[in-house]
This record gives C-alpha cells, sequence and structure tokens, in this order.
C-alpha cells in the first residue's frame, strides 16, 4: 500500500477528469433526505459526508435484475457484458460485504455473471464522516478486515485536502488524473486515526464476540416462543434482505417476447423473508413451503445474519449497516437488538 | 398451446382494464392477437362460441343474476382468467359492502329502480373457480401478457406475493412513512413496480392483499407511524381491499 495527498481544490480537479474520461463512475448522491448510489456526472453531486445508502453499492455487480442470456429459435446469447466503472466512494462496511459476496460467487458453482462484472470494477472507499442513525458497523465482526478493493480516500479533518491509499494497479491507474504527491507520515497518521475513530461513534452496538454470539444464536433455534414474538409484526416484505450488502440470493425466469418465439432469461434478487421464498415443486402440481411461518423465516435470517456463514467467510454475514433496520417499517429487522436480545436470555 | 380460442366477458366495473388492454400499443396488441383467436368479445359476437380455451373475465359479481352466466362460461371453458382488480378481489366496487345506505347516497330518488339492485360486491370467484387472476386498477397488462404469454407455452406463470415494499427498494423509493405520510404497500401485492410511492403517493393496495397479510401489524404501524387515529387505521384497508379483510361479510 502506498498513500498519496491531494488538496481539496485538486481533488475536485481529480473527480472533474474522471468523470471526462470513459469509464462511467458510481458514488454516493443525494435523493431527497437520504443518498444513493448513481451515476456520477458532475462534482457538485459527489456526497462524501452521506451517511448510508438506500441499497448497497453491489447493485453495479450483481443488478437486482440482470439479463442472463436471451433465446431465439436459433438458440441463445449470453448477456456477460461487463462494464468497466468505478465505484467511488464505497464506506468499509460495503467494502466488507463486496468481500463477502466475491468469495461466496467464486466458491462451487463460481457465478460467471458476477465475476465478470466484478474484475470490471475499480473500487475506491472512502471514510465515514457521518454516522447513519441504525448503524453498528464498529462492534460486528471487529477481526474482519475487508481486502478486493483498490483504493481509499480519507478526507483529513480541517478540510486541507485528501489522504488516498492505493492497494493495487487498479487503485495506481487513476492517479495520473490527478495532482497527487506523497503522504507525509503526519498525514499517514491523522487518516489512520480519523478511521480508527469513527469505530467508536455508532449509535448501536454488539456487547458479545462473533464467536459467543453465533454459539448462543445457534443454541436458540428451538425456542419457538421467542422467534414467534421477535416475528410478531413482520409483513414478509423482504425489505431487510433486498438493502442488505451481503444477501445474495436470486430467482431465475424466462420471460417470452410477444412473438412468443424469442425471450429473455432474467435474475432478480430474492429475499427468504418472503411467504414463496421456500416454497417448492413437489412434482405432479404439489408443493411444499420448507419455511412457513414468519416466524421461521425471521429466524433464518438472524441465523443467515450471525451464525450459518460464519465458517466460510471468517466472520458473520452482517456488516452493521443498519439498512435492514431504517428500510423496516414495522421496525423489528434490526439485528443488533435481536442478538442483543438473544444474548441477554 | 396452439392459437387458444379465448373469449372476453365483463361484468360490474368501469372497463379499464380492456382499456388498459388497448394501451400496450398497437405493435404488441396486434402481435398478441397473432396468437390467440378471439372468439368473443362481450356483447359484440353472441355468447355461442362454444368451447372456449381461456375466458378473460373483467367485473366483479354483484348480482346473483349473473351466477348463471358465470357458471355457463366456466363450464364451457378450460381456463378462466380473472382480470383487473373487480374481478380477482372485488375491486373498488367492494367498498359498498360494509354499507347499507349506498343505493340512496349514489343514486337518490332513483334509489329504488330495479335496474340499479346489487348485492354486495365480490370476485369472481365467489361464484366459480378461477384459475388465475390479473391483478391491479387497472390491471397490469405487463402481467397480462407475462401469463399469457406462459399459458400459450404451457408453463405455469408466477404471481408476486410479497408486499410492495420491496419494488420500493428495488427503485430506492424513500417510504412514505418516512415522509410522514402512511401506506399501504406494507401488505399489498408486489407486481406493479411500485409506482404510487415512486410519485409520493402512498400505495391503496389496488393489487389486493398478499396471501398472509399482516393486518395487526398494518394497523399498529398507522397508527404508530402514519400518525392515524385507531378507528381510520381500521377502516384504511377498505378501500379495494374491502373483501379480503378479516372483518369480511
Ligand atoms: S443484516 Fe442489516 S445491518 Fe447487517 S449487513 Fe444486512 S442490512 Fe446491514
Ligand atoms: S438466505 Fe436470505 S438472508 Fe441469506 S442471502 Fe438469501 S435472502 Fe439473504
Ligand atoms: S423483518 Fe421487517 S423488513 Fe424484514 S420482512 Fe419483516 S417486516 Fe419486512
Ligand atoms: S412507501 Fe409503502 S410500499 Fe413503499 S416501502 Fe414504504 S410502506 Fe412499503
Ligand atoms: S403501488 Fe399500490 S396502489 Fe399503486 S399500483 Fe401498486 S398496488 Fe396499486
Amino acid at each position: 500500500m502506498s498513500s498519496y495527498f491531494i488538496t481539496r481544490a485538486n481533488f475536485e480537479k481529480f473527480i472533474v477528469k474522471l468523470i471526462q474520461a470513459k469509464k462511467k463512475i458510481y458514488a454516493p448522491v443525494s435523493k431527497k433526505q437520504s443518498f444513493i448510489f448513481d451515476e456520477l456526472t458532475s462534482f457538485d453531486d459527489l456526497r462524501l459526508d452521506y451517511d448510508v445508502t438506500i441499497l448497497p453499492p453491489k447493485k453495479y455487480i450483481f443488478p437486482p435484475r440482470q439479463g442472463l442470456l436471451t433465446f431465439d429459435k436459433q438458440g441463445h446469447n449470453s448477456l456477460i457484458a461487463p462494464e468497466d466503472k468505478i465505484l467511488l466512494g464505497v464506506h468499509f462496511y460495503d467494502l466488507k460485504a463486496i468481500d463477502m459476496l466475491d468469495n461466496l460467487f467464486a466458491a462451487n458453482n463460481s457465478d460467471a455473471n458476477y465475476l465478470a462484472n466484478r474484475a470490471a470494477t475499480t473500487i475506491i472507499g472512502a471514510n465515514i464522516q457521518k454516522i447513519s442513525k441504525r448503524a453498528f458497523w464498529g462492534s460486528v465482526g471487529k477481526d474482519v478486515r475487508p481486502h478486493g478493493y483498490d483504493g481509499f480516500i480519507i478526507k483529513l479533518d480541517g478540510g486541507e485536502g485528501y489522504v488516498y491509499e492505493c492497494y493495487t494497479d487498479k487503485g495506481s491507474a487513476l492517479l495520473k488524473s490527478g495532482d497527487f504527491s506523497n503522504a507525509s507520515p503526519a498525514q499517514i497518521a491523522a487518516s489512520m486515526d480519523i478511521n480508527e475513530r469513527v469505530l467508536k461513534q455508532c449509535p448501536e452496538k454488539l456487547n458479545h464476540s462473533s464467536k459467543e454470539i453465533a454459539t448462543k444464536v445457534r443454541s436458540t433455534f428451538k425456542e419457538k416462543q421467542l422467534w414467534e414474538e421477535l416475528a410478531d409484526d413482520c409483513f414478509s416484505c423482504g425489505s431487510c434482505n433486498t438493502v442488505c450488502p451481503t444477501c445474495y440470493c436470486f430467482d431465475v425466469q424466462d420471460n417470452w417476447n410477444v412473438d412468443q418465439v424469442s425471450g429473455r432469461r432474467e435474475r432478480t434478487w430474492d429475499a427468504c423473508m418472503t411467504e414463496d421464498f421456500a416454497k417448492i415443486s413437489l412434482g405432479g402440481g404439489h408443493e411444499e413451503n420448507f419455511r412457513e411461518s414468519k416466524a421461521q423465516r425471521f429466524r433464518h435470517r438472524i441465523m443467515r445474519k450471525s451464525t450459518y456463514l460464519n465458517e466460510t467467510l471468517g466472520g458473520p454475514a452482517c456488516v452493521g449497516c443498519g439498512r435492514c433496520s431504517s428500510a423496516c417499517t414495522a421496525d423489528i429487522a434490526d439485528p443488533a437488538k435481536a442478538i442483543n436480545r438473544i444474548m441477554e436470555l | 398451446m396452439s392459437k387458444p380460442k379465448v373469449g372476453f366477458f365483463d361484468f360490474a366495473s368501469c372497463e379499464g382494464c380492456q382499456i388498459e388492454l388497448t394501451n400496450f400499443g398497437d405493435v404488441a396488441f396486434l402481435e398478441l392477437i397473432n396468437h390467440i383467436d378471439i372468439v368473443e368479445f362481450r356483447e359484440a359476437m353472441s355468447e355461442k362460441a362454444g368451447k372456449l380455451d381461456i375466458a378473460f373475465i373483467e367485473g366483479s359479481f354483484t348480482r346473483e343474476s349473473d351466477r348463471k352466466r358465470l357458471e355457463e362460461i366456466r363450464k364451457r371453458s378450460a381456463i378462466v382468467i380473472a382480470y383487473g382488480a373487480c374481478a380477482a378481489t372485488g375491486g373498488i366496487n367492494a367498498l359498498k359492502n360494509h354499507q347499507h345506505d349506498y343505493h340512496e347516497c349514489v343514486y337518490g330518488k332513483d334509489a329504488k329502480a330495479p335496474h340499479l339492485a346489487s348485492n354486495i360486491a365480490l370476485p369472481i370467484s365467489a361464484a366459480i373457480k378461477v384459475d388465475y387472476s390479473v391483478y391491479g386498477c387497472p390491471m397490469s397488462r405487463d402481467e397480462f401478457i407475462r401469463i399469457v404469454s406462459h399459458l400459450l407455452h404451457d408453463k405455469q406463470p408466477i404471481i408476486p406475493n410479497h408486499p410492495v415494499c420491496m419494488e420500493c427498494k428495488l427503485n430506492e423509493t424513500i417510504c412514505r412513512f418516512h415522509d410522514g405520510d402512511h401506506c399501504l404497500g406494507v401488505v399489498a401485492r408486489a407486481g406493479c413496480g411500485a409506482p404510487c410511492p415512486k410519485d409520493g403517493i402512498p400505495c391503496e393496495a389496488c393489487r389486493g392483499f398478499v396471501s398472509t397479510p399482516n393486518v395487526d401489524s398494518l394497523v399498529k404501524t398507522l397508527i404508530n407511524k402514519g400518525g392515524m387515529h385507531s378507528s381510520r387505521a381500521w377502516n384504511k384497508s377498505r378501500m379495494f381491499t374491502n373483501n379480503q379483510r378479516g372483518d369480511v361479510k
């Protein structure tokens, strides 16, 4: 890793130059009182002071609706056509989440669509300037460090400028677009301090280690009443899955065009909290739902986020972004609340 | 299915769903017509065309006298599709179902005219077996075409059964409840793409409820987050989903 420094005025020029270059840039911008990742077309739209976005940046690597292939009488054509792009301003919890998806989509039957998009993406992180109301990233899976990103921007206090950490060739490739100098030891120390300090400022917090949590949560599997209580207000809407940066389930469907000959195979995000997620065909017109009650589904999601994937990922499949907590209309999805309650049993 | 014989029938409705059908645009509609054989269209043709592969029914069942006509359609149709909210759930017509004075309110001195007599408004499925429903007020024409396409290929169409909320998240729409408003999307069946919250207005559940709506939680949310008085919160879901409520008669 090498660290560089760029002044505030030159930072603007740097971003403008990136926008003018061929590659698409996706970065945090405002949407009413919230933020989303969107295509960046002007420096003034860039909001590195965002707290959290409605959907995570994974949408550019694993899109909510993705054409897999088109078909017609002759046969089929793959739709894998990755777009060369930069994801700019990604917070560390989302970097962690993308790292997890990288592992999950590469394991077993590796996912060619995901991997192609991923390879075409340059990921530049940014420090957290504002903390969202439901964040608990400071205390979840603390020993898991993100990998796989290309660079990281830290805005120094006082507004003199930014430290840019370069991790890969893709990250270094951006240097030529800006007026960077080597960062001084004091600037490096200041940037590290900024990232350390913010970890202690989350409004919500897990009080136990990932290991303690995994063991305890797993032990409550049969506590029917507990899970029924936790899920009582659930609408089975799947919002908590949809906004989650580590959820990776999808559904695949074929649809015909009106000519009834040609068509398209698409995959769309799926969500295990919905009633039909676990409905399967048994053949001969019979069906079964292996997670029929909302309590079973609620338990499954909390287990997935705290326990089931820990061995595969080296830590929990939750990065504490708090998106599910604010997306849940019934306000029951918050993993920190559910886990802390279970830990007190 | 090779070029199926289809018929269109209508009952108590505004006929907006028929209009929605033609809103596909000439090309798509004419293309679809290449793949089906319309042998009956409302009163335009006689209802004696014999066996049908698919019967499309629009409108609610709100007169006992309609039962015979529905049964007759069912008898000669292999597949019955209720299209539009009126046919699928009773739709907005069912708004009258818990009232007693709607005749007087709407028709005034003509309230007793015999041709205005009707019972409560029910979905077509209250009279005959319905195989598929195309939800929405007006119905979703994309869903209509998807269902027809799947049937033409002998495949089971998949109809969403999760709340509209998920589609708001996919659109990154700011929730009505976060904007000081209320919404029924938490219990409404997705599939429309959540255009109403996207435009800044609440979802009124025109596509009906999901199969297991959490109505208690809805009422609680309308009170706590939507700022509604408890009786308004309780009555809120009568507009399009009166027939799907727990207190339906
Ligand atoms: S479970 Fe919730 S807090 Fe955890 S990563 Fe997913 S959305 Fe974020
Ligand atoms: S099983 Fe559920 S929690 Fe796990 S990735 Fe799939 S949708 Fe997300
Ligand atoms: S926990 Fe909340 S967001 Fe998740 S499915 Fe239930 S109601 Fe929807
Ligand atoms: S606006 Fe309505 S449909 Fe959309 S997320 Fe909020 S409650 Fe759900
Ligand atoms: S958002 Fe609600 S009211 Fe609007 S079209 Fe969809 S189901 Fe109907």
